[in-house]
């Protein structure tokens, strides 16, 4: 992609930044008076921030093939204010570094002039891109992070929320919901359910949130206590799982430490009869790079390819976006796929709403008010949890051997989202 | 019988560090090498295994075999054309190329091989495991790796004190110039140890990658633990670096049965008590 800023520190890009933070401060200023801003012309131009190189970098992996979609959808421009209006998307990798996030957020807002910025994948990308947006009043829309993190990571007031920063994903109770109903029908003996979190923003969440809801629900979680990431032994964690007798595991680790963890539990015995896992297993190449032990762990799934959603700008199917996607790159699909692709629907349909998509503050407006039916379903982001942020429901899905890839998703349970087809039978992992 | 089981675990895992902290240890102890991309050379190994088995449908024990050679080919080859070079200019050079070839070597694999989460399936033997008691089971693939983490440093050792190519990587490492006027060409010696070394990191690689998972970025991450078995077991000493590898894997191991968040911490903190309190570590004297 020629667009994509990638590179070391030169002397153009010193100067660049050495511009950009002084601007910071003048369209801060400039802000408070009104808030059109930007070119003049009829070109609306988008940035999108995501992680494309680097240990993040399996979020990304569909990012090029949405980017060209949504290019192809708007070819004709569409109407917005009025005015015939054409798209521009610049595209900033992170690196998967959260402080790159901010300096590349900044060169979209001082150097490329963009209307919107919409970013994706993990609080190290959504809570700095919407952190600029908000400083500099830039309308923005992020995804795939919890919204706890996003929210209360960025000291979000109650009640109030955030002005210029929306997002859609999903928390802590929809992990519940996910996951809670597939352990019922388990018919365990036991009600421990062994849990492995890590030392980290995303797994203390799941301690503070998930833990106690268990509790509420007569299940009883077997902390394997805070490990830091990036461990190579987990041999105690799976002792104390093993002496609680677990039947049910669930986690919230890096995806490198579920390789090891599984083999490792695998090794020394202890086998879960059901695994829900988070965090991890969302992509096929972690599922393919398990091997034989994928069969049958299951996770949340917010998007497939069996989700009855279609598209609000040239009303293709999940399917079909999965479908030409495998086509066009030979890949089997991800979940990314499908928020990123609503990433641009809900930009686009957030211009087309606005009176004046240059004006910054009616955009912003549009975003936090917005109802839309899109690839990634129903988001309303006005009935979220805290103001501007819409919430998915993600169905329970197990890996199974697949016929064109070597693991496919079927989704086993639909308690959390009865808009989701069930595809299969709930199978224990272990059996 | 918990502490007992971590105990043993520990010193399996001490293996796995030994055999990875070996060729860090003996390129320090010959020729004064930090080499930083030490890490990323056991993700190159592990890549380049994975392509073998996807290329050539090879079972993955003759992949392993394969790649253990070539790599200390490859070894010889990066200490003739780009280590020397930076040897003369100073031990600060040095460090610097090892850092790029880090960086370099990273980005190529993310470039190849995207940046997508790998694993070397070692199928029945990577999971499998035999019980010595009711609380403590042993990986085969764990023993494997201590047994051949001693093999290897057994077979060094051999190396070093019974063969003339060894006694001259000796003498070089005391005293290059003066090995020098004796006939021993240095850069052929430098070669030499550094083909071993990359023959080692590539096997502790591939153990590594049947053991858990790998991708482009997480070299790093793997170099610390072999930095903290040399400099506990004592630089450039072979059998302090077998030594540094289990002390640092009986110490993960024991705290995590106490508190699993202590368990890299406290790694950490042997390392630094080492460095602070004995800092020529736990066997002072080289032997190579």
């Amino acid at each position: 992609m020629s667009d994509t800023s990638t590179g070391g520190l030169n002397r153009r890009s010193f100067l660049r930044a050495a511009a950009a933070l002084g601007g910071t401060s003048l369209v801060g200023a400039c802000g408070g008076l009104k808030g059109t801003g930007g070119s003049s012309s009829d070109v609306l131009k988008i940035g999108y921030v995501s992680p494309q190189t680097g240990p993040l970098a399996g979020f990304a992996t569909a990012d090029n093939f949405v980017v060209k979609q949504i290019q192809e959808a708007l070819r004709n421009g569409f109407t917005a204010g009025g005015v015939k209006r054409r798209i521009e998307i610049v595209v900033k990798d992170t690196q998967s570094n959260a402080n790159r996030a901010t300096e590349v957020t900044r060169q979209l807002i001082n150097s490329d002039k963009v209307d919107l910025i919409v970013g994706s994948s993990t609080p190290d990308t959504t809570n700095p891109v919407a952190d600029q947006c908000e400083a500099n009043g830039i309308p923005n829309v992020t995804t795939i992070a919890p919204w706890e993190a996003w929210f209360h990571g960025r000291g979000g007031k109650d009640g109030e929320g955030f002005t210029y920063t929306t997002l859609f994903f999903f928390g802590m109770k929809e992990f519940a919901d996910c996951f809670f109903p597939m352990w019922d029908r388990m018919g365990v003996t036991g009600k421990n359910v062994a849990a492995l979190w890590p030392n980290d923003t995303d797994a203390n969440a799941f301690r503070q949130g998930l833990g106690p809801m268990m509790k509420k629900s007569g299940y009883t979680p077997v902390d394997g206590g805070a490990y830091q990431n990036g461990a190579t032994d987990f041999t105690a964690q799976i002792a104390a799982f093993k002496e609680a007798e677990a039947e049910l595991f669930t986690c919230a680790p890096i995806p490198p430490d579920f390789q090891t963890f599984w083999k490792q539990a695998r090794q020394q015995g202890f086998r879960p009869k059901l695994a829900t896992v988070a965090k991890v297993m969302l992509f096929p190449s972690e599922a393919e790079a398990l091997g034989d032990l994928t069969d049958n762990i299951a996770t949340d799934f917010w998007w497939s390819p069996a989700h009855p959603y279609a598209s609000t700008l040239d009303g293709r199917s999940a399917k079909q976006l999965a479908d030409d996607f495998a086509a066009a790159t030979g890949k089997q699909w991800t979940q990314a796929l499908g928020s990123v692709y609503s990433l641009f629907e809900i930009a686009v349909q957030a211009f087309k709403e606005a009176d004046d998509p240059k004006d910054r503050d009616e955009v912003a407006a549009k975003l936090r008010g917005m109802k839309i039916e899109c690839m990634s379903g129903k988001l309303d982001f006005t009935a979220g949890p805290q103001p501007g942020i819409a919430i998915q429901h993600p169905v329970g899905g197990q890996w199974r051997k697949g016929e064109r890839f070597p693991w496919d998703v079927v989704i086993v349970d639909n308690s959390a989202n009865k808009d989701v087809p069930v595809g299969g039978d709930l199978l224990p992992t272990n059996p | 019988m918990g502490w007992l089981n971590a105990v043993v675990q520990g010193i399996l895992l001490g293996g796995l560090y030994a055999l990875f902290a070996t060729g860090l240890s003996l390129m320090f102890g010959v020729m004064r090498i930090v080499n930083l991309a030490h890490g990323d050379l056991a993700v190159v190994a592990s890549f380049l295994a994975l392509a073998l088995v996807g290329g050539t449908g090879l079972p993955l024990w003759v992949v392993l075999v394969v790649t253990v050679p070539l790599f200390a080919l490859l070894g010889y080859l990066t200490q003739r054309v780009l280590l020397q070079r930076s040897l003369a200019a100073g031990p600060l050079a040095t460090l610097l190329v090892t850092f790029g070839l880090s960086i370099v070597l990273q980005n190529v694999l993310l470039e190849i091989f995207s940046a997508d989460t790998r694993t070397l399936d070692g199928g029945a033997f990577a999971t499998g495991s035999f019980e010595l008691s009711g609380a403590i089971s042993v990986g085969y693939l764990s023993l494997t790796t201590f047994v051949l983490a001693g093999a290897v440093l057994i077979g060094i050792q051999l190396f070093l004190s019974r063969t003339g190519l060894g006694r001259m990587l000796r003498a070089s490492s005391d005293d290059a110039e003066t090995a020098r006027l004796m006939g021993a060409d240095s850069r052929h010696v430098y070669g030499i140890a550094t083909a071993i070394a990359f023959a080692t990191v590539a096997l502790a690689g591939l153990m590594f990658a049947i053991r858990s998972s790998f991708d482009p970025s997480i070299g790093p991450s793997r170099l610390i633990f072999a930095f903290e078995a040399v400099v506990i077991g004592g630089l450039g000493s072979l059998w302090g670096t077998l030594l540094g590898g289990m002390v640092l894997g009986i110490t993960q191991s024991l705290s995590a049965q106490a508190d699993p968040a202590l368990t890299l911490l406290a790694g950490h903190l042997v390392f630094l008590a080492v460095l602070a309190f004995r800092p020529q570590g736990l066997l002072a004297g080289r032997t190579a």
